[in-house]
Parts: structure tokens; C-alpha cells; sequence
């Protein structure tokens, strides 16, 4: 048992439970980044809530000092000065997929998320706070029956491949006015609980404070998943990363534990055959390509994975298809550092997969490889069979008559959808809408930085993986009155 | 080179398919030091040869820049990966453009198969029949990833591979196929091109006495067809558009009766295994089957008071495979010979993508022969060192390859002890009992991302099929 492993305690309640020497596990980590913590088993009491009487400190506080307690949150979470932050930071950077800048990128983002004014919108634009404040009454006739939206004891699973999932998590589980639970993932085992501790700095004894437990456990600890997924003791579970969170607790779901699963995303582009028609367009399409592929290395859901493009299947179509791929490659040293990066690390069972195609000449052409990115073009209407695994930057362009043949590749894994050029988006939205797309993004217009923004910036409250995950985190319960004497009267003297 | 040649002048390296020609006794008191040389002077023969005449070799020796092979590791490069022997793209077989399939394939053998007879054929298992009667002997995998692999053997090396065969079953049970014909029963499909159930068919039923002494679960194949489509077939499915697939109907009935077959199966083995026991009992019998049908046999005839009896000499060739299987019996072997009354159980190891098979022998590891030059790599791909005992990713060089490349990097962990003191007396390099998948990350094993990725899907595919 060494003692220079990182200690990584469990946060529960406004308390810091530390590994002692009666009570300890040693992880395994990523990247050679093991870590210790506390043994869950001892500590199931203070994870969990079993009393729902208790949430009453949440439920009464107004969601103005909710807010407020975030913004000022919010204010600690700069890398620069925060400790916890920059301890979380290094055991990230080890164990998951960011490059250094990508990931400053990212924590940099935290305290905007915060924001004061950003998060009221949020919870203004799904729930809207007069239901999380107080009972709110129907319109007339029926203004007999209110509706409050109540805060849930909550699971959340979370992924680890973009540490803002544990913001994330954290903002909507107090905007719900929730009791949570986040389960760290092994990637990112840290930044949930360097904000956890930087809150318990703020005020140990605020509601927020004491409805957040974070730990680490290892999936598929039976003990842990039947002692925790009990209708006695949680009412929502979200967990992010499907199959491979979700398939351990299954056998412990029942009625009245509702998942919400935000299962693993395949995202493409579609791009029109007006980017192959001058050198100019194919330069503007290529270089929106290379930034919804390479922004965060390709590790996100939204990074595209195939590009289908509108082009026959001839040797001169095929050559243009080429050229697209070369300056998709050439664009990639081009985007800023904070976006994307060369990657360090060879992803070798993705080059087992290029290798065995590249001299497929009759099917597939291949260029570049795992560290720089790659493309590998089909020569025929179809996506490489490993498309599964593309990542480092590689993509695979797919040549399609017409881009709404598209639609049979669709479904609910398709999240984000690049379209290229936006002459093309209207007669393709509601089709792929339909198909299971969740959301369509630009790709024009020449700026990285500014393409990257276009594609990610969006009005506070949006629906996420096609759902509204506030809204259904919190129970919506009626109260129901008598009705008004007048109606009762009137309805007397009809009969 | 010739050194070797001459101190052992049996075995040529122009004609590794014959070193076991005189049983594979005498293979096994040479030391895999005493036969390096001549090994790679077979290697180095393959490598000439098939560099010019099998194009994906000769692509891959281009890229990597191997013009010649004057040892082992000029030759590492080499190695076929097991998608090499799948890189078709699927959308041929969905599309059943069977001329493309087959010049694919023809990449991969020194075969012209441009001079195979394609007219009229749609399906998968047709072109096979085809090939079959070109002189190939093409076996595939089950498809279990969701797409068939190839593997280009023919006729030329069927006399080697069958030996092989024959004389590594002699070699793990004592019995000899080629003079002691033994009633062989095996609780699977009668033949068909998936490597498995080829290689039963092509060994089995010449070393039972003929097809009336081989005796299986079912009279059919398994179609290659239904393999290859099964997971595009489910989604259409899902999709409520299997009809639009445009398959042919006597598939979509294959794939029905295959259905309802997978559900009966367990009952299916059981009865049949249990009539079985009755109609030759006292007879003297080879049983085939995994661990995990042998052991679920046992356990549902001890609960219904069925027991076999046999008669002496009988025995059990069986393989991998506790699939399905809960909680094995921690010294199943000890089950399994008890409950069928059956002392000897023989086992290689091998894979489709290797003739050569390597028997278990009495100390329960697996001895490699002479003509499978073993490898073994780490994480990084570095070569191990042959020496002592080393635990890595497996991959050989098979030098009985005639008309194909031999070299192969398998998805297998295995321990290999280069030492060759087997307390059972054979020698050469030996695969420990322990073999299990490579996996190439180390670490957590609930790293969660939000993006799509193979693991997940596989995670799902087992979850939907109950594996997990």
C-alpha cells in the first residue's frame, strides 16, 4: 500500500471523508493515475438520502439564493486560483483523452457556466422558478389546481471524457432543488469533487451543500448498485455513457426509478455537392469539417465521425472526394490549440483498421494516420465498417447521390449533425428529425474560432440528447382544491 | 541453413507440410533451438514465394519496405491482422456482389480466382461451393463481430492440415485416426463453410469410418448467408423492413428455423445426447462438444438419474467455450470425466487461421510443433524474448501454408515456456493452460464517455443477447 497514491475523498453532505487506514480502496486510474478513496461500503448512509423529509431545507429556500450561491461559486472555479481545480486538472489531463490546451479550454469554461444570469435563464427557460418556489395555479376555471415542480433524490452516472459534465451535473441538480449523487467515472475522477470542496469553502451548511455526494466506485459493484438503486432511496437516475453505465444497474431498476440514459452518440455531417464546385467552397466546407471533427480531439459526441457527401462514385468524383480529404487534413495544424491538437498517442487499434483497408484500392483510399488525423475515403455509397472506431481525428467520407439517403444511416445515436452549405439544411431538417437527429449545426464561414462558437453556442435552457432533462428530474406534483363555490352552484342548477 | 537440412534430413524447409510425415513423435524430441534455422529458412522460402505471388502480401512488404526476410524479425511486420482477412467491405455481401467478394479474396491466395465459375451465384454459401469445387477450402469465422472473415486455404494444403489434425488428436488421446476408426458424435451442425464445422466435416468423418459412423445434433449446415446477414437482418428487423432487404425467402425461412433451433438447442443436445447414451451403450465412442455442453449434459442427466456407459477406450475431444455457462464447476474435467464415465479428454490449441494444431498433453499444456513458428508481443508491440516463460499477445508464422501468407497476430493472451522442461517429456515451446483475449487498455473498466464507440456497442450486443 503506497502512500504518494493520490487520496481522492468522498464528499458528502458539507463533509470531507478521507481514506484512513481501516477504511481505504485502491483504484486503478487511467493513465497510471491510481488513486485511493474511502471504502464505499462504509459509507452508503451518507451518500444516499433515505429520508425525503429532508430535502424540506432545499424545497423552502427560494431559487434567487439558489442562483446566488452559484454565481458566487462560480467566481472560485478559476483554474488559475483554485487548488482543487488544479489538482483535478492534472489527474484529467493523465487519465483522460484532452490535450493540455484543449483541456484549459475546457476548464476555462467552468465559471461562465455558473453564471449567475446565465444559470436563472436556464431555469427560467425549462422549469420556470415560480414552480420551484412555490404551488402555481391553472388558468381559470381551473385555477382550483396548482402545480409545484418538486426536487428528487437523483443518481447521476457521469461521463468523463469532458470534465464540464460534472458543472453540468452540479448546476442542474441544484436548479431542480435536488438531493445528488454523481458517480465519478474512472477518466475524470476528480472534478466533481473539486467543486464539491470548493462549495464546502463557500458555506458547509448551505441546502446545495448538503444534497451533493460525490464518490468513486467501481461499475459493476453489485453491493454498491443494490444498496443505492432502491425506490426507498432514489427517484431519477441519469447516467451518461449508456450501455456500458446503465447494463451494471439494470438488474436493480424498478418501477419508479426513472432512467434517463444519454446514451453513446455516432455524429456526422452532410455536406452538398455545391462544396465540391470551386476551390473556394471546397476550402470553406474542409475547414468546417476539420473543426466539428477535431474540436476536442474527437472525443465529444458531437465531433462528426463520417461525412457524407453529395458526389457520384467515378474516378473523377472520387479524386474530388481526395482533394476534400487532403484539405480536411491540412486544416487540422491550422485550428487553434485550444480547439484541437496533435495527439500524443497512436490509437493502434484504429491503425490496425486503416492498415487493413489501405491497400483495398478498389474500395477505400486512406490518408494520414492516428496522431495527425486521417481520412479514408469509400468509393462507394457506404461507411467503413469500423466506423465505430474512428477517432483521433479520422474521418470517413462517404460519397451519396443524394443527402437524404443519408437518413437510413440515422437514428437516436445520431446526435449532431453538420450541414454544409446551409442552402442544403431546409429540405434535409425535418426528414432527419424524424430519423432520430438531434440537433443540426453550421459549418461555413471560413473562421475556426468562429465556427466552433456558431456550433456551440446556444440560448440557455436547450433541450439536451433530444430531451429536457430539468423538466424530468424534478416531480411535477398537483394540488388539487375544491373547486370555486360559484361553479359548484352553477353546475347544481344545470342538472 | 544447410546444416539443418542435413543433420535432420527428413525435414526440408522446402516442405514443412511433411515433417510430420513420420508422426509427431520425433517433432517432439527436437528442441525448437535445434530447428530455428531450418524454420526460417522456411519462412524465408514462404516469404519469396508468396511476396510476388499473393498480392496482399506484396502491398503490405512494399508499405513496410521488406524486401527480403533474413531473420525472424525482418519478417514481424508481416504479421497479418485478423481484419486483414475481413477488409471487404460489408456493404458486398449485403449487396451480394459476389464478383467483388471473390477479387478480394483472390488478393489473399496464390489462386487465380478469377478462373472460378461465378455464373448464376447470389449467395455466400453458393460461391463457397464454388470455390470448394475450384480446389479452395475456405473456412470462415462465425461472425460474432457482425462480419465473416476469410481465411484462402485450398486443396494443396489439405493432406499437412489434415495430418496435423490427426496426429495432434494422437498425440492428446492416444488414439489414431488414421488406423482405429471410433464412432464420433458431435452436438452441432453436419458441415458448412464456418471454419469449425468444415474442419469436423473434412476430419471427422473419414476418422469415424465414414458419414454413417459421424453422428450430429443436426443433418444441416449452418448458412453462411444467415452469418453474414445476421446483424443487418436484425435491424431491419427492429425496422419492421426485413422483407425489403430483398432477400432471398428460403433465407428469411433459414433464419426462422434458426431461431427457433437456438431456443430448442439446450433440450435439443440434451435429448440427443441422452438417446445417445442408450442406442451405443457399451460402445466404444468419440464425443465431441465445448466444455460448456459437456458440462450442461452432466449436470441435467445426474438431475434426471441418466448416466452413460461406454465402452473402454472412448473419449472426449473438446474445446473452448463456457458460453452460456453459469458458475462452472471449479474442476469440470473431474465433472465431466465422471459423469460420462470417459477417462481420456483431449484438447488442442489452434485457431482457424492456423493448421497446425498444438495438443494438451499430460501435464495439461500445449505444446507447439515445429512447422507454427510461435510469437509473443507486448502491449507496445515489442517481441518478447524467447526465453524462460513470457505472458503476451500471441501470433505465428504457420510454414504450412502453401498457397497463402502464414503469418498471423492473433487477439490471444497466452503464456508460452521456452524452457523446454515439461515434466511429460515433450519438447518444444509450450502454451500454458491459461489463454485469454488481449486487451490493449489497461485500467479502469468503467471509463464512461458520451461518445459512440465499438466497446459500447459490444457492451450492448451482450447485454441484448444476456452474456452480461
Amino acid at each position: 500500500m503506497s502512500n504518494d497514491i493520490l487520496q481522492i475523498p468522498i464528499v458528502a453532505r458539507g463533509r470531507i471523508i478521507l481514506p484512513a487506514e481501516d477504511d481505504r480502496v485502491e483504484y486503478k486510474g487511467r493513465g497510471g493515475a491510481d488513486f485511493a478513496s474511502p471504502d464505499p461500503h462504509q459509507h452508503i448512509h451518507d451518500l444516499v438520502l433515505g429520508n425525503t423529509a429532508l430535502l424540506a431545507d432545499l424545497n423552502d429556500m427560494r431559487m434567487a439564493a439558489i442562483i446566488e450561491f452559484l454565481d458566487a461559486l462560480g467566481k472560485r472555479l478559476w483554474l488559475d486560483d483554485n487548488p482543487w481545480l488544479q489538482q483535478s486538472f492534472d489527474v484529467a489531463l493523465k487519465a483522460g483523452g484532452l490535450a493540455e490546451p484543449i483541456l484549459r479550454g475546457v476548464y476555462d469554461g467552468l465559471p461562465g457556466m455558473f453564471e449567475g444570469d446565465a444559470v436563472a435563464a436556464q431555469v427560467e427557460k425549462t422549469i420556470g422558478v415560480r414552480y420551484l418556489d412555490g404551488w402555481v395555479p391553472g388558468d381559470a376555471p381551473y385555477d382550483n389546481v396548482r402545480v409545484r415542480a418538486v426536487g428528487t433524490r437523483q443518481l447521476h452516472i457521469t461521463a468523463g471524457n469532458v470534465p464540464v459534465v460534472a458543472g453540468l451535473t452540479i448546476i442542474r441538480g441544484a436548479l431542480t432543488k435536488s438531493d445528488i449523487l454523481i458517480k465519478t467515472p474512472s477518466n475524470d475522477p476528480l472534478t466533481a469533487n473539486a467543486i464539491a470542496r470548493t462549495m464546502i469553502e463557500l458555506d458547509a451548511s448551505h441546502p446545495v451543500v448538503k444534497h451533493l455526494a460525490v464518490a468513486y466506485w467501481k461499475g459493476g459493484d453489485e453491493f454498491m448498485d443494490s444498496q443505492i438503486v432502491r425506490t426507498s432511496r432514489i427517484d431519477k437516475i441519469t447516467a451518461w455513457g449508456g450501455m456500458s453505465s446503465v447494463k451494471h444497474i439494470q438488474k436493480f431498476l424498478s418501477p419508479g426509478i426513472d432512467l434517463t440514459a444519454l446514451n453513446p452518440k455516432y455524429s456526422m455531417s452532410l455536406i452538398g455537392a455545391e462544396a465540391l464546385e470551386s476551390e473556394t467552397a471546397m476550402d470553406e466546407a474542409a475547414l468546417g469539417i476539420a473543426v466539428i471533427v477535431g474540436f476536442y480531439n474527437q472525443t465529444a459526441c458531437a465531433n462528426t465521425r463520417i461525412v457524407y457527401v453529395e458526389s457520384e462514385t467515378d474516378d473523377q468524383s472520387i479524386d474530388k472526394l481526395v482533394q476534400l480529404g487532403r484539405k480536411i487534413i491540412a486544416a487540422y495544424p491550422k485550428l487553434p490549440e485550444v480547439i484541437s491538437t496533435a495527439v500524443e498517442m497512436p490509437n493502434k487499434d484504429l491503425e490496425a483498421e486503416m492498415d487493413a483497408i489501405v491497400d483495398e484500392d478498389d474500395f477505400y483510399h486512406v490518408e494520414g494516420d492516428t496522431l495527425t488525423g486521417g481520412v479514408v475515403i469509400s468509393k462507394f455509397s457506404d461507411r467503413v465498417d469500423f466506423y465505430d472506431k474512428l477517432s483521433n481525428r479520422v474521418v470517413n467520407i462517404v460519397p451519396v447521390s443524394r443527402l437524404e439517403e443519408v437518413v437510413k444511416w440515422c437514428d437516436d445515436t445520431t446526435q449532431t449533425v453538420g450541414v454544409y452549405p446551409e442552402a442544403v439544411r431546409d429540405r434535409l431538417l425535418d426528414g432527419f428529425a424524424l430519423a432520430g437527429v438531434q440537433r443540426m449545426v453550421p459549418l461555413a464561414g471560413g473562421d475556426p474560432l468562429q465556427i466552433f462558437h456558431d456550433m456551440h453556442q446556444l440560448p440557455p435552457g436547450m433541450p439536451h440528447d433530444g430531451i429536457e432533462p430539468l423538466r424530468r428530474n424534478v416531480r411535477w406534483v398537483i394540488d388539487q382544491r375544491p373547486a370555486a363555490a360559484h361553479d359548484l352552484a352553477l353546475s347544481i342548477a344545470a342538472e | 541453413m544447410t546444416e539443418a537440412v542435413l543433420e535432420k534430413p527428413t525435414l526440408s524447409p522446402e516442405a514443412p507440410g511433411k515433417w510430420l510425415d513420420r508422426g509427431y513423435e520425433p517433432l517432439y524430441e527436437l528442441s525448437w533451438r535445434e530447428v530455428e534455422e531450418l524454420q526460417l529458412a522456411a519462412l524465408k522460402l514462404q516469404f519469396d514465394k508468396f511476396s510476388t505471388s499473393v498480392a496482399a502480401l506484396e502491398k503490405l512488404a512494399r508499405r513496410e519496405g521488406v524486401s527480403r526476410v533474413d531473420s525472424l524479425e525482418d519478417a514481424l511486420p508481416l504479421l497479418f491482422d485478423h481484419r486483414v482477412y475481413k477488409s471487404y467491405p460489408l456493404a458486398l455481401i449485403e449487396k451480394r456482389d459476389i464478383r467483388k467478394l471473390n477479387a478480394w479474396l483472390g488478393r489473399l491466395t496464390t489462386h487465380d480466382l478469377s478462373q472460378v465459375d461465378l455464373d448464376g451465384v447470389t449467395m455466400v454459401d453458393q460461391w463457397l461451393d464454388r470455390l470448394d469445387d475450384f480446389g479452395m477450402l475456405i473456412g470462415h469465422s462465425s461472425g460474432t463481430t457482425g462480419k465473416l472473415s476469410f481465411v484462402p486455404r485450398s486443396q494443396v494444403e489439405f493432406p499437412a492440415w489434415q495430418r496435423s489434425y490427426y496426429e495432434g488428436q494422437r498425440a492428446t488421446t492416444g488414439v489414431d485416426p488414421y488406423t482405429d476408426k471410433v464412432e464420433t458424435f458431435f452436438p452441432g451442425y453436419r458441415g458448412g463453410h464456418q471454419m469449425m464445422m468444415k474442419m469436423l466435416g473434412l476430419f471427422n468423418i473419414p476418422a469415424a469410418g465414414g458419414p454413417e459412423h459421424y453422428h450430429t445434433l443436426y443433418s444441416g449446415h449452418i448458412s453462411s448467408d444467415l452469418l453474414s446477414l445476421a446483424a443487418r437482418m436484425q435491424a431491419a428487423e427492429d425496422r419492421g423492413e426485413l422483407e425489403q432487404l430483398g432477400l432471398d425467402p428460403s433465407l428469411l425461412k433459414a433464419r426462422d428455423d434458426l431461431i427457433a433451433q437456438g431456443k430448442r438447442r439446450e433440450q435439443d443436445i440434451e435429448s440427443w445426447f441422452f438417446t445417445l447414451f442408450e442406442e451405443f451403450r457399451g460402445q466404444r465412442v468419440k464425443l465431441g462438444g465445448s466444455f460448456g455442453d459437456l458440462i450442461k449434459t452432466a449436470r441435467s442427466g445426474i438431475a434426471k438419474g441418466l448416466k452413460p456407459e461406454f465402452g473402454a477406450g472412448s473419449f472426449i475431444m473438446t474445446g473452448g467455450g463456457m458460453k452460456g455457462l453459469k458458475d462452472p464447476p471449479a474442476d469440470w474435467e473431474g465433472f465431466v470425466r465422471d459423469y460420462f464415465g470417459i477417462e481420456t479428454i483431449g484438447m488442442f490449441y489452434g485457431m482457424s487461421e492456423v493448421m497446425g494444431m498444438s495438443p494438451r498433453c499430460s501435464q495439461e499444456h500445449f505444446h507447439i510443433m515445429p512447422h507454427t513458428i510461435p510469437l509473443l508481443f507486448d502491449r507496445d508491440m515489442k517481441l518478447l524474448p524467447r526465453k524462460g516463460s513470457q505472458t503476451g499477445r500471441y501470433a505465428f508464422f504457420d510454414l504450412m501454408a502453401e498457397t497463402y501468407w502464414g503469418g498471423f497476430i492473433s487477439g490471444d493472451q497466452v503464456t508460452i515456456y521456452w524452457e523446454e522442461d515439461c515434466a511429460c517429456g515433450w519438447k518444444g515451446p509450450r502454451i500454458g493452460p491459461e489463454i485469454t483475449r488481449f486487451h490493449e487498455m489497461e485500467g479502469g473498466d468503467d471509463k464512461i464517455t458520451c461518445a459512440g464507440t465499438a466497446e459500447a456497442y459490444n457492451d450492448f450486443m451482450q447485454f441484448v443477447s444476456g452474456d452480461a
